[in-house]
């Protein structure tokens, strides 16, 4: 379980990205977030495993209050929580298969890591999460030679192998075309459903959000300006979200 | 079923450990004779209280010899080092354009500009301080020789790079000189100079930079500079004379280092 | 003629016919021109600049050129041993050198690294060792460790690590740094995290750096000799003081030829590394 307490965040540029943020995730949940960018999304977003630390507020993620934790312990903290990024963030140069064993590195001893020695067990088990996104089958070839949609697939995979409860996803499929994001989207729906994992995303495009995601939290300048099932959104709703008509842009799945 | 895959899939990993093994050989075959040729005869007996004396002397510098103004002091040694790699990188320009000239490829043709490219790789591929030897000879000892050593080690590395430079001109605007009827002069002057000089302004200080580094080490060889005394000081155990020659040399080299980058790096942005 | 020479001091101004005043830039060629002028009478006294002795004695250097042109081919065998010393010390020298510089780079760089007063201090600690050239780390090192190989290796490897280090850092600050964002969030350390994601970008730049380094060793080794620190610097110094010029041909051309080599070896394998 995922509380927000009057959370706030300013930058040491004077710039308030968050202003008194309210808001419970229960285990589970899919959720996305919307909002212009620049609203606070990603600052959200990575508060949550530390990547950005709070500057007022509470935040309890699991029984942990997050802004205390620091060091080993915040490392042992984000162990649980995955986290997914718009770039992929993959080591171009290196196997599908040792990125998706990256993310076991956390728990080994400094000299395992140095030699890349992983157990066949967690060879194992990292065969098992690609097999999971459905490409088990390009394990052992470079990053850089898969497209944007296998790509996400890897760092998804990556994320999988490290058993998280919570799994973020930044802007997941921004650099997607549109049937590969409604690709990845799925295997992000498949993976909450079948695991029980919190998966909260965010997004740009309004109307994936609203196909995938069981809850919506629209945020506007920091604050949150609407939260509930995503059967609840108006197009009244939107123009408040946005301060505006949303653009085609957002709206990536055309009314068919 | 799924299981089965997977176990298929992990059975068919790459086994690196034969890549592993052969590099670990190469590596061992070539690194351990090396290392047997290394004859480590420990510290020498006194190497232990040498080390910590220039330490000393780095620590506790000799400030008399530093604020001496006479042609004896600290300040005299480092201004003749600047002096000796100011004039050798100038004598250096003055020699490298016209060859850098000669041996470009869009200059001049492919024969003419092969034998030049070879004689700045025979002049590049001399040790500095053969040379220092040599002009020792023509000189005698002082700073004389560590002028014209530079001056010719200058020669290689400036021509390289100037011949670069120039390979590299853009001859669309000396094409347009020439239809707006400009005679030879006039395209040198306004088609190739601008676009020449900045990068071998920038060329130059970075040879200058180097070439202060050099005049210090050809104090050595008895090519004037820093170098020499240095040498005498040590050989006479005076340690804390020993501190303040390094130290000058460090503080001229920074200064010199730290102007030189940011010049370069003004010249770059424009 | 006044007026042109006038406008190279003074930027010139023009009056449009609406009135406005126009003042071209300042020129500073000029004063440059004139700064340069007395530093080079001056530097011209300071080491005793004189085309006298040019003129007069200039025809000894090629003297011992054309002396050096005479071969001593029969001197061959005694060159072999004290190259192979020079190409261990700077192959050793490299590798070590650059074994160390990689950790230091990692903690240089700014994007790995967020404690900016740390990283100032250690970059600074850096050039400052970088300023030394290698003969004097040679020549104190002689003093230390006593006359041999050791001190010539050891002085490249100091040198190796300050230059490699720099080289590394700088390339390591244009590396994309989003798998490390993301080996963080998997809650791995620095160490892990820079090993995993920054390493294999950095893995082909890093060994280029190691080649180049090497072929630059090679070439400072072959003078440490003249301190005392091994290889063949030692018989080149000791041949140039005998006379010997026939023999200092013969150790240049071995020279020559074992560099070349060397960089056109290295230059080959960069392009493989890419």
């Amino acid at each position: 379980m995922i509380e927000f307490n009057n959370v706030s965040k300013v930058y040491s540029n004077g710039c308030k990205a968050l202003s008194n943020v309210s808001l419970t995730i229960e285990q589970g949940e899919f959720v996305a977030i919307i909002g212009l960018s620049g609203a606070g999304k990603s600052t959200l977003l990575r508060s949550i495993n530390k990547m950005h630390s709070i500057s007022d507020g509470i935040l309890n993620v699991n029984g942990v209050e997050v802004s205390k934790i620091k060091g080993k312990e915040l490392r042992k903290f984000r162990r649980n929580i995955g986290m997914v990024f718009q770039s992929f963030n993959l080591v171009r140069r290196t196997s599908v298969i040792n990125n998706v064993l990256s993310s076991k590195a956390a728990d080994k001893n400094v000299l395992e890591v140095l030699f890349g020695y992983y157990s066949k067990e967690e060879k194992i088990s990292a065969l098992e999460a690609l097999d999971k996104v459905g490409i088990l089958e390009k394990a052992y070839i470079r990053a850089d030679q898969l497209s944007g949609g296998q790509m996400q697939r890897v760092a998804l995979a990556r994320t999988l192998a490290q058993n998280p409860k919570i799994i973020l996803a930044d802007e997941p499929v921004a650099s997607l075309d549109p049937i590969m994001a409604s690709s990845v989207m799925e295997d992000f729906t498949k993976i909450n459903k079948e695991t029980n994992i919190t998966v909260i995303i965010n997004i740009h495009h309004v109307d994936l959000a609203l196909k995938y995601a069981d809850r919506i939290i629209g945020i506007r300048a920091g604050e949150i300006v609407f939260d509930g099932p995503s059967a609840n959104i108006t197009d009244d709703i939107l123009t408040e979200i946005y301060g505006r008509e949303i653009n085609d842009d957002e709206r990536m799945i055309k009314n068919d | 079923m799924s299981k089965s895959r997977i176990i298929e899939q992990y059975e068919m990993r790459p086994k690196k450990w034969v890549s592993y093994l052969l590099s670990i050989i190469v590596i061992v075959a070539i690194l351990f004779p090396a290392i047997s040729t290394i004859s480590f005869n420990g510290f020498s007996k006194s190497g232990l209280v040498v080390a910590k004396n220039i330490f000393l002397g780095i620590i506790n510098p000799d400030m008399s010899f530093i604020l001496d103004f006479s042609e004896l002091g600290l300040p005299f040694l480092l201004l003749e080092t600047a002096a000796i790699a100011f004039l050798g990188t100038l004598i250096g320009l003055i020699i490298s354009v016209p060859l850098a000239f000669l041996a470009a490829r869009n200059i001049t043709n492919k024969f003419v500009s092969n034998i030049f490219v070879t004689i700045i790789t025979i002049i590049r591929t001399f040790p500095v301080f053969v040379y220092g030897l040599m002009f020792i000879r023509v000189t005698g000892p002082g700073a004389f020789a560590g002028v014209l050593t530079l001056a010719l080690t200058s020669i290689g590395m400036l021509s390289k790079l100037f011949i670069e430079v120039i390979e590299d001109l853009d001859t669309g605007i000396i094409e347009s000189l020439d239809a707006s009827g400009c005679n030879t002069l006039q395209k040198i002057r306004f088609g190739i100079i601008p676009q020449l000089m900045t990068n071998f302004v920038s060329i130059l200080i970075y040879r200058f930079d180097i070439n202060v580094k050099n005049a210090s080490v050809l104090g050595l060889v008895g090519a004037g500079g820093i170098g020499a005394p240095l040498q005498f000081a040590m050989a006479g155990s005076k340690w804390d004379l020993v501190g303040s020659l390094l130290l000058g040399l460090i503080v001229l080299v920074l200064i010199i280092e730290t102007c030189s980058d940011k010049i370069r790096a003004k010249l770059a942005n424009g | 003629m006044i007026n042109y020479l006038k406008s190279l001091f003074v930027p010139e101004t023009f009056t449009l016919s609406n009135g406005k005043v126009v003042k071209s830039k300042f020129n500073w060629t000029i004063y440059i021109v004139i700064a340069l002028f007395f530093l080079i009478i001056l530097a011209g006294k300071f080491t005793g600049f004189s085309f006298e002795t040019l003129v007069d004695k200039g025809a000894n250097f090629f003297d011992i050129l054309v002396k050096m042109v005479k071969v001593d081919f029969a001197y061959f065998p005694k060159i072999v041993g004290p190259m192979i010393d020079t190409l261990t010390m700077s192959l050793l020298g490299t590798v070590i050198g650059a074994v160390f510089a990689l950790p230091a780079a990692f903690i240089c760089s700014a994007n790995l690294n967020k404690n900016r007063i740390f990283i100032r201090i250690v970059k600074t600690l850096i050039s400052i060792i970088r300023t030394v050239p290698v003969l004097v780390y040679a020549l104190i090192l002689t003093y230390i460790f006593g006359i041999g190989t050791f001190a010539g290796f050891l002085s490249l490897t100091i040198f190796t690590f300050s230059i490699c280090t720099k080289m590394l850092y700088e390339q390591i600050e244009t590396l994309d740094n989003g798998p490390f964002e993301a080996m963080e969030s998997t809650g791995s350390d620095k160490v892990k995290a820079t090993w995993i994601a920054i390493f294999p970008q950095l893995r082909s730049h890093y060994f280029s750096t190691m080649l180049y380094n090497f072929e630059m060793n090679v070439r400072s080794a072959a003078i440490l000799g003249y301190v005392g620190a091994g290889g063949i610097g030692l018989i080149l110094n000791e041949n140039i003081g005998w006379r010997k010029y026939g023999r200092v041909g013969m150790i240049l051309i071995v020279l020559i030829v074992t560099v070349i080599a060397i960089e056109s070896l290295s230059r080959f394998i960069r392009k493989r590394l890419g």
